[in-house]
């Protein structure tokens, strides 16, 4: 279901002239992720039935839904986190998948989980660290203080999360609720970023609740509860 | 298969174990009172300090199991291959047990005077040697630490009540290090299959670390990101 600028609310569409409106839609371009027909219960519970979903390269799309409508789940079959039962998913590249809860090594620092990822990445302690500082920089996390992730606020926590995302340049980001805790400069420079992500031909795929952000988007795609929904996207 | 990746792992595991110093501490301190509290009572003292190290071990191994497990999926999605994961563990919890075994056939080899403390030494590593694949199975299958604690204390406790004689005791992984402590110090009992079955054990028990790690995994991730399935499949294009 496309929803435009116009139902967004007046003060929300202050916060979007800011961060400036989507460019021309990127929606005919080459697909980034593409999934069809996407099935998963749980035991008795239908969560996604016949869901499908397109994302071209250069796209941002925003995923909007009551909860319990599968947006998670839906993020994490994407992802390849989760199996599906029915339906395929084909991404072009690396996939970045930010959860909604931020999995992460309570009693580590950011700049060991920065080495943790790096040889899974292909890239070596010094790039891992060098680029992960540049990223967390950009939102403003406390680089300086090289604290325990359980010492960190939630909002820090957030951004380690999305900066691990982002490590090592994925063609396609599946980010659940990336902003959770951000303060006001952090969620800012988030869509500011996200402008560019699409600039550089990467599909960015959102989870959200907030009006403002489905101003900031190229696409929204609303979920609908399982059991009294068919397919959401054509 | 990364050497890297695996050393990254045990490196980090490492680091992450050595800050729950607290925990750790108690953990090693609990066997020690145990084998304090029966010292006074002959050999026994050996068994029951020797195999009680289990929960130290097995209690490390279980703590790192469970809170990796939030992350190993972003991990496997990011390149690693669940079994990179836990070979980096094993390695570095080995380490740990070979530390702790250490420390425990010292204490026990001049505090009990033991008629064989090669067998001792042997006992002792034969536990810890056990001791990590048993914890990271029991924290790959438990919810929660509670959970696998319980377990932990449940199998280790029981095979404390047994005679290394008794067929049961045989049915639990502790047994062939139990059998070599107890022989240590009652050299009428024989050895016996207590090596070969003590590996076998811990062999068994790694692998069914490795298939609950693989059965937790992304199904689609890392190395498997381009293998296709029948019904249900996320391929690259």
């Amino acid at each position: 279901m496309p929803v435009s600028a116009e139902t967004v609310p007046a003060a929300d569409r202050v916060l979007a002239r800011r961060l400036g409106a989507p460019p021309k839609s990127a929606a005919g371009g080459p697909p980034a992720l593409e999934a069809h027909g996407i099935c998963k219960s749980y035991g008795d519970r239908t969560v996604l039935e016949n869901r499908s979903l397109r994302v071209a390269a250069g796209e941002a799309v925003a995923i909007i839904g009551e909860n319990g409508a599968g947006k998670s789940t839906l993020m994490r079959i994407c992802a390849g986190l989760i199996a599906p039962d029915a339906g395929s998913v084909s991404v072009a590249g690396r996939v970045g998948y930010c959860p909604q809860e931020p999995g992460l090594f309570d009693l580590l620092s950011a700049d060991e989980h920065l080495e943790m990822f790096a040889p899974a990445l292909g890239l070596s302690r010094e790039q891992a660290i060098r680029e992960g500082h540049g990223l967390l920089a950009e939102f403003a996390f406390p680089l300086a203080q090289r604290t325990q992730c359980r010492h960190l606020s939630g909002g820090s926590r957030q951004k380690l999360n999305l900066a691990l995302a982002l490590l090592g340049g994925a063609r396609i980001l599946l980010l659940d609720e990336p902003y959770q805790g951000f303060d006001h400069g952090a969620y800012v420079s988030f869509w500011e970023h996200v402008a560019r992500w699409r600039g550089e031909g990467i599909g960015v795929v959102v989870v959200t609740h907030l009006l403002a952000d489905q101003a900031l988007v190229d696409r929204v795609v609303e979920l609908e509860i399982a059991c009294h929904a068919a397919g959401d996207e054509q | 298969m990364s050497v890297r990746r695996i050393l990254v792992t045990a490196k980090l595991t490492g680091l992450e174990l050595a800050r729950r110093r607290i925990a750790l501490g108690l953990l090693t301190a609990l066997p020690l009172a145990f084998y304090g509290g029966s010292v006074g009572r002959g050999g026994n003292a050996v068994i029951t300090g020797g195999v009680a190290m289990a929960f130290s071990i097995a209690g490390a191994s279980i703590f790192v199991a469970l809170t990796a497990r939030p992350v190993d999926p972003r991990l496997i999605l990011a390149g690693y291959h669940p079994t990179e994961l836990l070979l980096g563990r094993l390695l570095l919890l080995e380490l740990f047990g070979v530390l702790v075994a250490a420390v425990f056939s010292v204490v026990m080899v001049f505090g009990s005077d033991p008629a064989h403390p090669w067998a001792t030494a042997a006992g002792v590593g034969l536990v810890a040697l056990t001791s990590v694949p048993f914890g990271l199975a029991v924290g790959g299958l438990s919810p929660h630490e509670l959970e696998g604690v319980l377990v932990l204390i449940g199998v280790v406790g029981v095979q404390l009540t047994l005679y290394s004689t008794q067929l049961m005791a045989k049915f639990l992984p502790f047994w062939g290090g139990q059998r070599l402590l107890d022989h240590s110090v009652n050299p009428n009992i024989a050895v016996g299959a207590a090596v070969p079955a003590n590996i076998l054990y811990a062999a068994a028990l790694f692998a069914i670390a490795t298939y609950i790690m693989r059965r937790q995994a992304p199904r689609v991730g890392g190395a498997e990101r381009h293998r296709p399935e029948a019904a249900a499949s996320i391929h690259a294009v």
